[in-house]
């Protein structure tokens, strides 16, 4: 207790100091005229009265330091005492200060900004109680690891395991018609089915009203019940607390509103946020396949799994367990699980997958941001070490009356650490300028109804990482310098301004500094020109079809109650009132189009004559569904064969189109057409290849994949594409389409209604664009910073050897031999720097080709342009100052200090 | 010599605690004064000493300052023992006491009350 308060005062009074100072001196006065008063009346003389005080008192100067030490916190106020001579020395010299603050910044702005990417793509845990606990089961196939379950797999995993709490399913967010009471046209939005226990086991309680009820799961089409999501309740209700109990119609169906999920709970996906929740009894309402049967189907895979391990269960014991139920299945289900394995993964792994190239561009913008931080440091030390070799004397000055070593760290250290404070303030506000840029994109990258958004953003995460990146930038930078410049030889430090002892060791410093700059710079440049080249290159290269002139407007008929036939059926007038249509020059239906927002649908199949693996039942590949005017409309050619035509009719024999990929995969040197493939298995519909279509891209810009077509006819599909190719703006065509629906059913709706261009701009484009922005952008910072830093160290360098030079040069040298003498040294540091930046530029090259580009390779024009342009920079600034060394009349340069 | 002036420190606190108790409110000059005449020459130089000790009893509570007027109508420091400081100073007395009379003890003590 009367510790604690005399740290209280002491801090208070470390505050109030100069109040202090002034009463002590009032006092020691006070004291003294009180004894020479009394001296005095003693019968001394006054000067000898006030002696005698003065000697009885004692030294005023030592009671002093006792009683500061005494009064305030002497470590405090040693640090306040630092950071006030630091900020006045940092004063002196606004330029160098604002310099190096911003350089600082630029390093600190750039890694929090892409760091709030990597941490909402990877590190963020779930918006969930314990969310260490929930871990996600995979079905593995030899095709992919990261396999979706069946809902009958599904309630086998939750029966026969043990390892977990309890076991939750959701489907992936798809699109729900919804309408808020009954006769409103419906609206598309994103819902998610989920299992009856999903809010109960993760843990979360519902803003409002209740979650589901595990008997509201149980019969299929039982309980229309639906709980919303926060934003959508915000948005679409007002945050109406009446809304409980009432009726809203999804899919045409009547759901009675039970809840409303937590603002804390977006939902689990990264991207996706449902607008609201159904139960997965209701899939009858909701499923898209009508191939297959939900409930029963054992490979109608559409299930993501997800559990919540029990206290003490280790990811081991629950992979074990996991593996034998998955060889039950093998065993008793050989037709669709034969060489299905399943897997356990946590949360990192599942986000840090593979097939996933969002975080890896993530990780990647990090370590380009982290290299502009490195060479930031790297200027900043250098810049600062000079600095502080200009005040080697007033150092050893310090150091001569008494300051010890560590006290002098200490203050250069505050001196870096207020510089990198500021940095990392305004390296703060870059960041979110960066973040507000990520975020300036939403409506960019997703065009659709569903609701996506994108999840960066500047959290307490962030802004945690960002101080620390400051602190540790602040000892990057201020430690060498600090170090190097307190080992003065004191007796050369007072007699010259600048004390260049040549030491070897002291020189290590600044070329360490060069080397790792030269390197690092390298590496970053080769980097951000490999991908910028990676992006134009992909997309450069062009999709493989027209994109131009092109209408695209989607259906779902199933929003209003459409059964399969009359769903063909409005298909079918569709397209034959379209075609009549001013302006339309062809039209098609897809089920997905090229690049789009949906993945497209898979296929397994067996193709006629191929070998099979033994271990294998089927191939998967990606497909989509289509009428007959697809290929026309869409511009893909038909390299042999034929396109569908109107007599591929359901009553005959089934027929697809495989691209030319998929072609020489599976009949190497042999004319695909007219080969067959079953579906599914050895013993599936037998379908005929009547063609093969060029490869185009189909789902991202780094491929090229297999790809099979079907025809709409024989293979039906609820929600389709309507794509029309326009002669003029295809944006003139919408009033008449929208004429020809109204005529067919005045309440359908027509959703993501666009040119297939901009979507085509926004969706494939802007993306790689965005990165290629970002990464340009680092590497021209790397670049600029590493020029002016490599400049004024190189420079500096060369300098500091003026008055050997003019000593040189007076001794007889030649001009051109200093010259070589003083380049040499740089060039030298240059030369390893390039080395130690090739390996690593090396690396880095094979690191992106393994994670992204696939293309493998060495791209020879990257370090062809960027080796030289280094060289070149290093190069002219040795030669600079050699220059001005070398002319420089030796009597003036004997006197240079 | 650092040593001594550590228990120096330590009695001061206490010399000071009771001459307040005794005189009521001083000065840091009339402080130092009772304890030049009550304990000799303990004081005689370095009287300065005598400012750090009472800050810290200060900080710690034990006593309270305010300004007011000296003998010679000067502004002077004027410190008084609070309560707490009471409640310290009877305390610390009992301790000291005991030591005092425990030490005195063994002074006493001669070899042959020992074997």
């Amino acid at each position: 207790m009367k510790s604690l308060r005399r740290f209280l005062t002491r801090l208070l009074n470390s505050a109030a100091r100069r109040a202090q100072e002034e009463r002590l001196r009032e006092e020691i006065e006070e004291h003294i005229a009180l004894q020479t008063a009394e001296n005095l009346r003693a019968g001394l003389l006054p000067v000898e009265a006030r002696r005698q005080a003065m000697l009885k008192f004692g030294g005023v100067e030592a009671m002093k330091e006792v009683y500061r030490a005494e009064r305030g916190l002497l470590l405090i106020e040693n640090l306040l005492q630092d950071v006030r001579y630091a900020i006045r020395s940092l004063h002196r010299t606004p330029g160098l200060t604002a310099f190096v603050v911003m350089t600082l910044a630029l390093g600190i702005g750039m890694t929090s900004g892409t760091f709030s990417m990597v941490d909402a793509l990877i590190f963020r845990p779930y918006p969930v109680p314990h969310p260490s606990g929930v871990v996600t089961l995979v079905s593995t196939t030899h095709d992919s690891s990261f396999n979706n379950f069946s809902y009958r797999e599904y309630l086998d995993i939750r029966d026969k395991t043990k390892s977990y709490d309890g076991v939750i399913a959701n489907a992936d967010i798809e699109a729900v018609g919804f309408s808020p009471e009954t006769g409103a046209t419906p609206r598309v939005k994103g819902g998610m089915m989920v299992s009856g226990n999903y809010f109960h086991l993760l843990g979360v309680e519902p803003r409002l009203g209740r979650g589901f009820r595990e008997d509201e799961d149980q019969v299929p089409g039982r309980n229309a019940v639906v709980v919303l999501g926060p934003d959508f309740w915000k948005h679409e209700f007002g945050s109406n607390p009446s809304v409980l109990g009432r009726t809203i119609r999804l899919n045409g169906t009547e759901f009675t509103v039970i809840g409303v999920a937590p603002e804390t709970f977006p939902g689990l996906l990264t991207f996706g946020h449902p607008d609201f929740y159904m139960p997965l009894a209701m899939a009858p309402v909701f499923s898209t396949n009508r191939q297959k049967n939900f409930f029963e189907d054992r490979d109608d895979r559409e299930l993501n799994v997800k559990a919540r391990l029990k206290p003490g269960t280790t990811l081991q014991q629950a992979q074990n367990e996991l593996a034998v139920v998955a060889q039950n299945f093998e065993r008793e289900y050989p037709k669709v699980n034969r060489g299905r394995g399943a897997a356990v993964h946590t949360q990192f792994e599942m986000r840090t997958r593979d097939d996933d190239v969002n975080w890896k561009f993530g990780v990647i913008f990090v370590i380009l941001a982290l290299a502009v931080l490195l060479v930031a440091c790297t200027n900043v030390a250098g810049l600062l070490l000079s600095r502080a070799r200009t005040r080697t004397r007033e150092i050893a000055v310090r150091l001569a009356i008494g300051a010890g070593r560590f006290r002098l760290i200490r203050l250069l250290l505050t001196e870096s650490l207020i510089l990198a404070s500021l940095g990392g303030l305004v390296g703060i506000a870059i960041g979110y300028g960066i973040v507000q840029w990520f975020q300036s994109f939403q409506n960019v990258i997703f065009m659709t109804d569903l609701p996506f958004s994108i999840p960066f953003r500047m959290d307490t995460r962030v802004l945690l990482a960002s101080v620390g990146l400051s602190a540790l930038s602040a000892l990057l930078c201020g430690l060498v310098p600090a170090l190097q410049s307190t080992r003065v030889d004191l007796v050369n430090g007072l007699k010259s301004a600048d004390v260049d002892a040549p030491g070897r060791k002291r020189l290590w410093g600044r070329n360490v500094l060069v080397v790792a700059q030269v390197s690092t710079s390298l590496m970053l440049l080769t980097a951000s020109f490999l991908m910028v080249r990676g992006f134009q290159h992909t997309l450069l290269e062009g999709t493989g079809f027209a994109k131009d002139h092109l209408l695209m407007t989607s259906f779902d008929p199933r929003l209003m109650q459409y059964n399969a036939a009359q769903t063909q059926q409005f298909y079918k007038l569709l397209v034959e009132r379209v075609r009549k249509a001013p302006g339309v020059a062809s039209e098609a239906l897809t089920q997905n189009i090229p690049l789009g927002t949906d993945d497209f649908d898979g296929i397994a199949f067996v193709p006629e004559g191929f070998q099979m693996p033994r271990d294998r039942e089927n191939f998967s590949s990606t497909m989509d569904t289509v009428d007959e005017g697809y290929f026309e409309t869409m511009g893909i050619p038909i390299l042999r064969g034929r396109g569908f035509l109107a007599s591929d009719a359901a009553d005959t024999p089934r027929v697809a189109i495989v691209n030319e990929k998929f072609a020489k995969h599976y009949w190497p040197g042999a004319d695909a057409v007219g080969k067959h493939i079953r579906l599914d298995s050895r013993v599936g519909t037998l379908v005929e290849i009547v063609g093969v279509a060029q490869t185009i891209k189909y789902q991202n810009t780094f491929e090229p994949t297999d790809f099979v077509y079907m025809p709409l006819a024989q293979h039906p599909i609820a929600r389709m594409t309507l794509m029309l190719r326009s002669s003029g703006d295809p944006l003139q065509l919408v009033q008449s389409v929208k004429d020809v629906v109204r005529a067919l059913d005045p309440n359908l709706p027509m959703l993501h209604t666009m040119s297939y261009e901009d979507f085509y701009l926004n969706q494939a484009v802007n993306g790689p664009r965005i990165a290629m922005k970002l990464v340009g952008s680092m590497g021209v910072a790397g670049l600029l910073l590493a020029i002016a830093g490599l400049y004024g160290l190189v420079a500096y360098n060369v300098s500091r050897r003026t008055r050997e030079i003019g000593i040189r040069i007076a001794l007889g040298a030649a001009r051109a031999d200093v010259l070589r003498l003083v380049m040499g040294k740089g060039l030298a540091l240059v030369g390893i720097g390039t080395l130690i930046g090739l390996a690593m530029g090396f690396g880095v090259e094979q690191l992106m080709n393994s994670m992204l580009f696939n293309a493998g390779g060495v791209d020879i024009v990257a370090y062809v342009i960027v080796v030289p342009s280094m060289l070149l920079v290093t190069m002219l600034a040795a030669y600079v100052p050699a220059r001005r060394a070398s002319q420089i009349a030796p009597t003036q340069a004997l006197r240079y200090e | 010599m650092k040593q001594k002036t550590d228990v120096l420190q330590g009695t001061l606190a206490l010399m000071v605690l009771k001459t307040l108790d005794v005189l009521g409110p001083q000065h840091g000059y009339g402080i130092a004064r009772r304890i030049e005449q009550i304990s000799g020459d303990l004081l005689a130089v370095n009287q300065g000493t005598l400012y750090p000790v009472l800050l810290k009893l200060e900080q710690e509570g034990a006593i309270s300052s305010e300004w007011g007027a000296s003998e010679n109508n000067r502004r002077a420091r004027f410190y008084r023992l609070t309560r707490e400081g009471r409640k310290q100073l009877q305390v610390e007395t009992q301790d000291w006491q005991q030591t005092a009379a425990i030490i005195g003890r063994f002074f006493e003590v001669k070899a042959e009350d020992l074997s």
